[in-house]
């Protein structure tokens, strides 16, 4: 019986042991930090880092670093390519133009307006913890803040050129105050408000940093030039350009006056591993391949673009370039673009039986089209050879849809499959390479065009020699490759009318970004998407029938529909673009 | 044992001495359930007061009987017999189960009462119809799928048979709507343990449906609770062995859906390319040889024919395939259990061993599982205190469906692909897509065969050790320590792939392994008085629950070696990572429960429990949970009539409340993570996703390579006022028996509100990365009813038969979100879900297809109408009436949980044979039917189903498919691809034959022996809209649910 006891005793005390552990119920989270001590200041420099990694997140479906959705296939540079209309469809509805409507699910569109809104979230929380370190405690305090603000500035830079009307989020306001932000600024006053933000990181950057991945004042300049042009051009409600503002003009050329930059040697530099962050490259974002991630912090953005039908490459021959691209290449004689009838005549459109496409004998070329348009019968990334002589000669065979979208690959955003910063994941691609958001040829062209605009021809004309000149010289890695030698470039004369000079220039942005995304924000800064997309498109039928029923709206077409979600998760709030 | 053997022969002893005249009776009472004799079996002489009980064999001999008298032979849990003598030395009798037995005794929530005195809303399963058949799915739930009333049970064909849903009594709240599981008093939510008893072991089951019954369990009680009690030892003191073995076939043929082949799909591309003005040549072109006039507004096809080879390679000759034929075999499930059960007079020991094997209907795929349990107690002290252990242990190996190189799904592949891809290229080796117009998806049948080695291992253990100390003659104490604890391993193995147009170039090894513990300690004690007409029963008790959770995930790239053996983490050369996290929580309880009943004419129950909670905040931890319910039983009243149509009446109201905390184990807080590298399929799952970087390291130096410097991010937002959700239900019920209990019935009407319902609503993106947050923010109602009506009657000794049916309907509705929660939610500011299910789709209506160009223009434009405004499209229709669609045309269109589930089952018994049917639907809801995804539009890349050869054309304008198009085809939400998907299910038949036991004895002293085959999903019935083939199939990506057949076999010896 005493042992009775004693074993009652026992289940009793463990009765009594357990009701009293108060301790049983408190949890700390494993393995996570609390809001108190993230925020310190020994975490500023890494939520910094958070922020730039923030710019870079993006994937194939919700694009933040690669504009050929929604710049390159959006504009007469080219096609959505893949396995016919259907495949990721959202993409043939803006191709289409007249088949975008709000309420398209979470592809494309309504997933970047979420993606950059978490990059700027991530700069407005490292802003928020930074500005309460004393400034005595934190020698670089005012660069990471301005290095923040440049980030969040070119978050919403990006999402107005795809929204217009878009809420500007800033570091210190609840979440209720964000959530009752609305999206309904004049359009020149959100512009100015962008501005600051890079102003401020303008005035208080070095000119350079030794990290290279960092946002500099070179980058502030160039951001500022970039959009301060886009801004001289005022819009009205229905996206048409009313105004050049002469006074937002002389800022770019004084911004661009500011920055520090060269050309590549070679043109191709630009697109290729090895020549990350170099002149050239003003701001860009960073990418890294075995790096310990999941999958490597590479760019998976372009990831379906791939040439599809060569094992080399992966899946799935997305954003081919267009016919009108192709012919946009032409040369005359003189070496200079056939800026009015370049399109009234198609290169490279026979195949023959080895699956090349020849070029009729004369005609001549502008080099780059062999860095930007994988061309059947022309080496590819300058290359002949990965594993057996001629396997890198692009033939008709890696195309994917051909009889849908023809067979012009592109180019920039390709790597060859032997280059150390080539990863294929699963059927995907992804390489390295950095993306550059603006060149410093973008740059010499800002000002050119500003120039121009405000009369200064000759000077403008004599920039884009300039980046003519390059383009001449950017020949020899195709020809050591294989290419035939039928390339032209030759130099605007001095004493153009500024009509033709704008024309030029106008082109010449074309030739030296072709496919890489700003095309149709350009169409639509200069106000000129309408007629220039309907004239293309009114051709461009003719060749490729899946764009019997394509239409460009004037008024609507120029910008997104903000997500119907987005209006939905806001009760309303925000304003709908006209013509939605 | 001696004591009570004494008693025995004593009451055996008393009669023979008393009454030692008239003719002798003897015999032997066995039980027609499983044969064993039953003693204990009171044999009374009608209408006398002379009687015996059985002895443990079950013989009795009564003396000194009249000849002509009546014997009635009564004992709990069965059937009453009457028999009359006629003379006979002889009698031996079969005892019947008495399904509805009225004495049952149910285990209600750490104690036990009668059945007759229960009051809450509790099914208890009569789990007679169960024993003795074949459980293909190897899942327990498939035993209650359709008899219970109010539960709903939803599956896939998985060889796993894990099911997808399980609801009680509709939904509660808006997030996890699990029940709790409690076997052998020990709490788990997790399905697999349930799934993994084998039904040889199942005392009981009970299932609490609301929440006057479940508040005892307390906070994870408030969708349900599911209490299992499994079998102890053998009745008696003897060794018993029961063995049921059966073997299935399973078929997915029935449910699969009819496609194109080759020819017809060309068919279809043709017209759906020319109405999008496109020449069918430049898209299919080197799939297909198009004949036709060229004429766009006039079209006329001549004739499709399938070019020879697939992209043109001479290897690879183009195949007509149904891909579904390719993909899926019969499968085989092996299904053997064992039970060993002996008992002593003062311990007893179960041990049951099953085995599980099902090949599966998807090539390459297999299931098997091991179980075994242990249940054993002994008695200590003059048997005041008993010391006991129940054990389950499983050990399972699967291979289950596997993604393709584009992460698509095997299942869904061999619906979509198209049927020109042989399966086998010329060399005999797999075949894929190649050239133009084919989808970059993979032949499934390869994706099976390279996943072959993938697996994952599930070892469960389960179990409890328990002491119960008599303290006084009333009043017990139980200490229960249980244990719940699972280890997953999965082994994902990519090999290289080269199909086609489709290669990986690199290989990978992928370990997903977790473990998880729960510890439970709970101490009750329980007390019992009876005095004069009234019975006393009051519980109390603490428990406490521990839960841990672990991961841990490896991958390494780059084998040298393609062979299963090689791939070990250590043996990869290339790039390698790992990820993993830690969780835990604790619950703390304390419970009372107090019974009352007098004159067992009024019952009243009372109980109160108070919950705490590691997932909330300190202010809002606990939480207390009342509960009551009184029951009235009018049939023991003397004014009702004895000799009526109703012999049993009961009625009872329950109220009570109970808490929900199914919420992360870390909600309330505000979190940051170091994301060093992880890509967003690790969080969410998705297709895209693996290629989306959600990390926080950044190369800031432009090194390329190497280790990154890295930083945080938020990835949840705070809410430290997050507390209990809360469930209030009033529960009215009626317990009711006709005719002399050959009608058996209860009927409830309960309606239920849960308020502060934790929901993590999706929040607009300008609040930025990791925002959402848990709330406290909605109010829901839910109304329903069940009624169970059983009706058994016995025509002859020979022939018996009986009839049940069950019915379950429910309405929610929400009924209250707060502002920023309701933008969450579907629907719009000015016609919100407020007054609608939480499973409502808000969506467009359609108004059948337009006919004519001027009909289209006539029509409003705009929205979801702007891709389909054409002669031959969806008509759209404009709800506002403001001219235009767009998303203000919206509505609520219908609900996907079903306004009424209902099941019936019919047994017929004649002689040695048994027969039963066994069937359940439901009926008023709507749901996608994926069939119509392919059946009434085309997909570029994928095959079409043959609806959409009479699809609308100016010519067949009475279709109502639309004209074919290959880019301008609908999705979303609308009801043309919502539709009533109601059905009715013939979910078993099932045939058995009992051998006669003077046979069976002489074999090595068997006590029975049944063979029976079975089938199961035999047929079915759909509304006339439904077009799909098995209305239960409503994720291609998954194995349907098969058609199985079964034969088996039990014996006892």
């Amino acid at each position: 019986m005493k042992k009775n006891i004693n074993i009652i005793g026992c289940i009793l005390a463990t009765f009594i042991l357990v009701a009293c552990s108060k301790d049983f119920l408190e949890y700390e989270p494993e393995g996570v930090l609390s809001n108190e001590n993230v925020a310190t200041a020994e975490n500023a420099e890494a939520l910094v880092i958070a922020a730039y990694a923030g710019i870079g997140n993006d994937e194939m479906i919700g694009p933040l670093t690669h504009m050929w959705v929604y710049g390159s296939v959006r504009s007469d540079d080219a096609y959505k390519g893949g396995g016919g209309r259907g495949d990721v469809g959202e993409i043939d509805k803006y191709e289409q133009y007249n088949l975008t409507v709000p309420d398209m699910g979470d592809f494309m569109a309504p997933r970047t307006w979420t993606d950059f809104y978490k990059a700027i979230s991530r700069a407005n929380f490292a802003l928020s913890v930074i500005n309460e370190i004393p400034d005595a405690e934190y020698a670089d305090k005012t660069i990471r803040q301005a290095e923040l603000r440049f980030l969040r500035a070119h978050s919403h830079f990006m999402l107005k050129l795809l929204f217009k009307k878009i809420p500007y989020i800033t570091e210190g306001l609840s979440a209720e105050e964000i959530a009752l932000t609305s999206n309904d600024v004049d359009n020149d006053a959100l512009w100015n408000t962008i501005a600051d933000d890079f102003l401020f990181a303008y005035n208080n950057l070095p000119q350079a940093q030794d990290q290279v991945g960092r946002a500099d004042k070179n980058a502030a300049a160039a951001y500022l030039a970039k959009l301060r042009l886009y801004q001289a051009y005022e819009q009205n409600d229905t996206h048409q350009v009313t105004n050049i503002n002469a006074s937002r003009l002389q800022e770019v050329i004084d911004y661009a006056d500011d920055v520090t930059g060269a050309l590549e040697a070679d043109y191709g530099n630009n697109y290729l591993d090895g020549f990350d962050n170099g002149p050239e490259s003003i701001w860009a974002v960073q990418f890294s391949i075995n790096d310990g991630t999941t999958v490597g912090r590479v760019s998976y953005v372009t990831g379906l673009n791939s040439p599809h039908g060569t094992p080399l490459y992966g899946c799935c021959g997305f954003h081919l370039a267009s016919q009108n691209m192709v012919n946009a290449f032409k040369t005359d004689a003189n070496g200079l673009p056939l800026l009015d009838t370049f399109n009234d005549t198609n290169i490279f459109n026979t195949i023959n039986n080895e699956g090349k496409a020849p070029l009729a004998s004369g005609i001549t070329l502008d080099p780059r089209i062999d860095h930007t348009v994988g061309i059947p019968g022309r080496p590819f990334k300058y290359r002949n050879t990965v594993n057996e002589a001629g396997d890198m000669i692009y033939n008709f065979s890696w195309a994917r849809d051909p009889g849908v979208y023809g067979y012009f690959g592109n180019m920039k955003e390709q790597q060859a499959p032997d280059c150390s910063c080539y990863v294929k994941e699963g059927p995907f691609v992804g390489t390295s390479k950095n993306i550059d958001f603006i060149r410093y040829a973008d740059v010499l062209l800002f000002k050119a065009e500003a120039l121009i605009q405000l009369g200064q021809v000759d000077a403008g004309i004599a920039i884009i020699n300039q980046i003519r000149t390059r383009a001449k010289a950017s020949t020899q890695r195709q020809i050591d490759a294989g290419a035939s030698n039928v390339y032209i470039v030759g130099m605007y004369p001095m004493g153009m009318s500024k009509p033709d000079a704008f024309k030029a220039l106008m082109f010449e942005r074309r030739l030296e970004f072709g496919m890489e995304g700003p095309r149709f924000f350009d169409l639509v800064r200069w106000g000129m998407a309408e007629p220039v997309l309907n004239a293309y498109l009114a051709v461009e039928k003719t060749r490729k029938d899946f764009l019997t029923n394509a239409q460009f709206t004037a008024g609507r077409d120029e910008y997104y529909p903000i997500p119907q979600r987005e209006i939905d998760f806001t009760g309303g709030l925000y304003l709908q673009n006209p013509g939605y | 044992m001696k004591t009570t053997k004494f008693l025995f022969i004593l009451f055996l002893l008393l009669p023979v001495c008393i009454w030692a005249q008239g003719i002798e009776v003897s015999g032997n009472v066995v039980s027609v359930d499983d044969n064993m004799p039953l003693g204990g079996v009171t044999v009374q002489v009608q209408n006398t007061n002379k009687g015996v009980i059985t002895d443990f064999d079950g013989n009795y001999v009564l003396e000194n009987v009249d000849e002509n008298a009546t014997l009635i032979f009564s004992f709990i849990g069965f059937k009453t017999q009457e028999i009359q003598i006629d003379g006979r030395s002889s009698i031996d009798v079969l005892m019947v189960v008495d399904a509805a037995s009225l004495d049952e005794i149910v285990v209600t929530g750490y104690g036990k009462e009668r059945k007759v005195d229960i009051t809450g809303a509790i099914t208890v399963v009569d789990l007679a119809p169960v024993e003795g058949q074949s459980l293909s799915s190897g899942n327990a739930m498939q035993a209650l799928q359709g008899r219970v009333p109010g539960l709903f049970v939803e599956k896939s064909g998985d060889p796993t048979g894990l099911n997808s849903k399980i609801l009680i009594r509709g939904v509660t709240t808006l997030g996890n709507n699990d029940p709790l599981y409690v076997i052998d008093g020990v709490p788990t939510k997790r399905q697999e343990v349930f799934a993994s008893l084998n039904p040889d072991v199942i005392e009981s089951i009970q299932i609490l449906k609301d929440a006057s019954a479940s508040s005892l369990y307390g906070s994870r009680a408030a969708n349900g609770v599911i209490v299992v009690t499994t079998k102890s030892g053998s009745k008696g003191e003897r060794l018993t062995v029961s063995i049921n073995s059966n073997i299935s076939v399973q078929s997915e043929k029935n449910q699969r859906y009819d496609m194109l082949n080759s020819q017809q799909r060309g068919e279809a591309l043709w017209r759906a390319s020319v109405n999008d003005g496109a020449d069918p040549t430049g898209g299919y072109g080197e799939i297909y040889n198009f004949d036709w006039n060229g004429d766009f507004n006039n079209p006329v096809l001549n004739g499709v024919t399938v070019q020879p080879f697939v992209g043109g390679d001479p290897n690879v000759p183009a195949g007509d395939t149904d891909w579904q034929d390719a993909t899926y075999e019969k499968g085989y499930v092996f299904n053997n259990e064992v039970t060993v059960s002996a008992s002593s007079e003062k311990s007893s020991l179960l041990i049951n061993l099953g085995y599980l094997k099902n090949t599966g209907m998807l090539k390459y795929t297999n299931y098997d599982r091991y179980t075994a349990k242990i249940n054993g107690s002994t008695k200590l002290f003059n048997d005041k205190l008993k010391f006991g252990v129940n054990t389950q242990f499983s050990t399972s190996d699967e291979t289950l469906a596997t993604p393709d190189v584009g992460s698509a799904p095997t299942p869904g592949l061999a619906i979509t692909l198209a049927p020109t891809i042989p399966v086998y290229d010329a060399n005999g080796d797999f075949a894929g897509p190649l050239g133009a117009g084919y989808s970059d998806r993979n032949n499934p049948v390869l994706m099976q065969y390279l996943n072959r080695w993938d697996n994952a291992e599930k070892n469960n253990f389960f179990g409890s050790v328990y002491a119960e100390l008599q303290i006084l003659e009333n009043l017990t104490f139980r200490s229960t320590l249980g244990i719940d604890f699972s280890d997953f391993k999965k082994k994902d193995i990519e090999t290289k792939v080269s199909n086609g147009f489709i290669t990986r170039s690199n290989n990978r090894l992928i370990y997903d392994t977790n473990k998880f513990s729960s510890l439970v300690f709970s101490n009750v004690l329980n007390y019992n008085l009876e005095f004069g007409e009234s019975k006393f029963g009051a519980i109390l008790g603490i428990e406490s629950v521990r839960e841990d959770f672990d991961t841990v995930f490896a991958q390494a790239d780059d084998f040298a070696v393609e062979s299963e053996s090689y791939f070990v983490l250590n043996a990869a050369t290339g790039a390698r990572t790992t990820n993993g996290l830690s969780t835990q929580y604790s619950l703390f309880s304390q419970f009372g429960k107090l019974n009352y009943s007098y004159a067992d004419k009024y019952l009243a129950t009372f109980t109160l429990r108070r919950d705490g909670s590691s997932r909330f905040g300190k202010n809002n931890r606990y939480g207390v949970f009342p509960a009551a319910t009184v029951g009235w039983k009018i049939s023991n009243e003397d004014f009702f009539p004895e000799e009526g149509i109703v012999s049993d009446l009961k009625v009872r109201v329950g109220y009570g409340e109970v808490g929900n905390q199914e919420i992360g184990n870390v909600a309330r807080f505000g979190l940051y993570e170091a994301r060093y590298g992880q890509n967003q399929a690790q969080l969410t799952g998705g297709f895209f996703e693996i290629y989306y970087n959600v990390g926080t390291a950044y190369d800031i130096n432009g090194n390329d390579t190497g280790n990154l410097p890295s930083g945080f991010v938020s990835t949840q937002a705070e809410n430290p006022d997050l507390k209990w959700e809360t469930t209030k239900e009033w529960n009215y019920g009626v317990d009711f028996s006709l005719f002399n209990n050959a009608v058996i019935g209860s009927f409830d009407y309960f309606s239920r509100e849960t308020s502060d319902i934790l929901t993590t609503p999706p929040i607009p993106s300008v609040l930025g990365e990791g925002q959402q947050r848990v709330l406290n923010g909605a109010t829901t109602k839910t109304n329903g009813w069940e009624l169970a009506l059983n009706y058994s009657k016995s025509i002859s000794n020979d022939f018996s038969f009986g009839v049940s049916t069950n019915f379950g309907a429910f309405k929610d509705e929400i009924t209250f979100l707060p502002a920023d929660v309701l933008a969450g939610f579907p629907g719009t500011a000015d016609n919100s879900i407020l007054g609608h299910s939480q499973f409502s789709i808000f969506g467009y209506k359609t108004d059948g297809l337009f006919q004519s160009q001027a009909e289209v223009d006539a029509h409003p434009n705009g929205g979801v109408q702007t891709n389909n405004a054409r002669p031959g499209g969806i008509k759209f229709v404009d709800l506002n009436n403001d001219g235009k669609i767009n998303g203000d045309d919206r509505d609520f269109i219908g609900n996907t949980l079903p306004d009424l589930e209902y099941g019936i089952r019919i047994d017929l018994t004649y002689k040695k044979i048994d027969f039963s049917v066994f069937g359940s639907g439901v009926a008023g809801r709507i749901g996608t039917d994926p069939y119509i995804f392919w059946n009434n539009f085309v997909q570029g890349r994928d095959n079409a189903a043959p609806g959409v050869l009479n699809a609308w054309t100016p010519n067949n304008t009475s279709s109502d498919i639309p004209s074919l198009s290959l880019v301008n085809n609908i999705g979303g939400d609308n009801d043309y691809v919502y539709r009533k998907n109601s059905y009715f299910k013939l979910r078993t038949m099932q045939l058995g034959y009992s051998f006669p036991e003077d046979l069976i004895s002489k074999w090595a002293g068997m006590t029975g022996l049944r063979v029976y085959c079975q089938g199961e999903n035999l047929f079915w019935f759909t509304p006339k809209d439904y077009i799909g083939s098995d209305p239960e199939r409503i994720d291609v990506n998954r194995i349907p649910v098969p058609t199985t057949l079964s034969v088996g076999l039990n014996i006892n010896f």
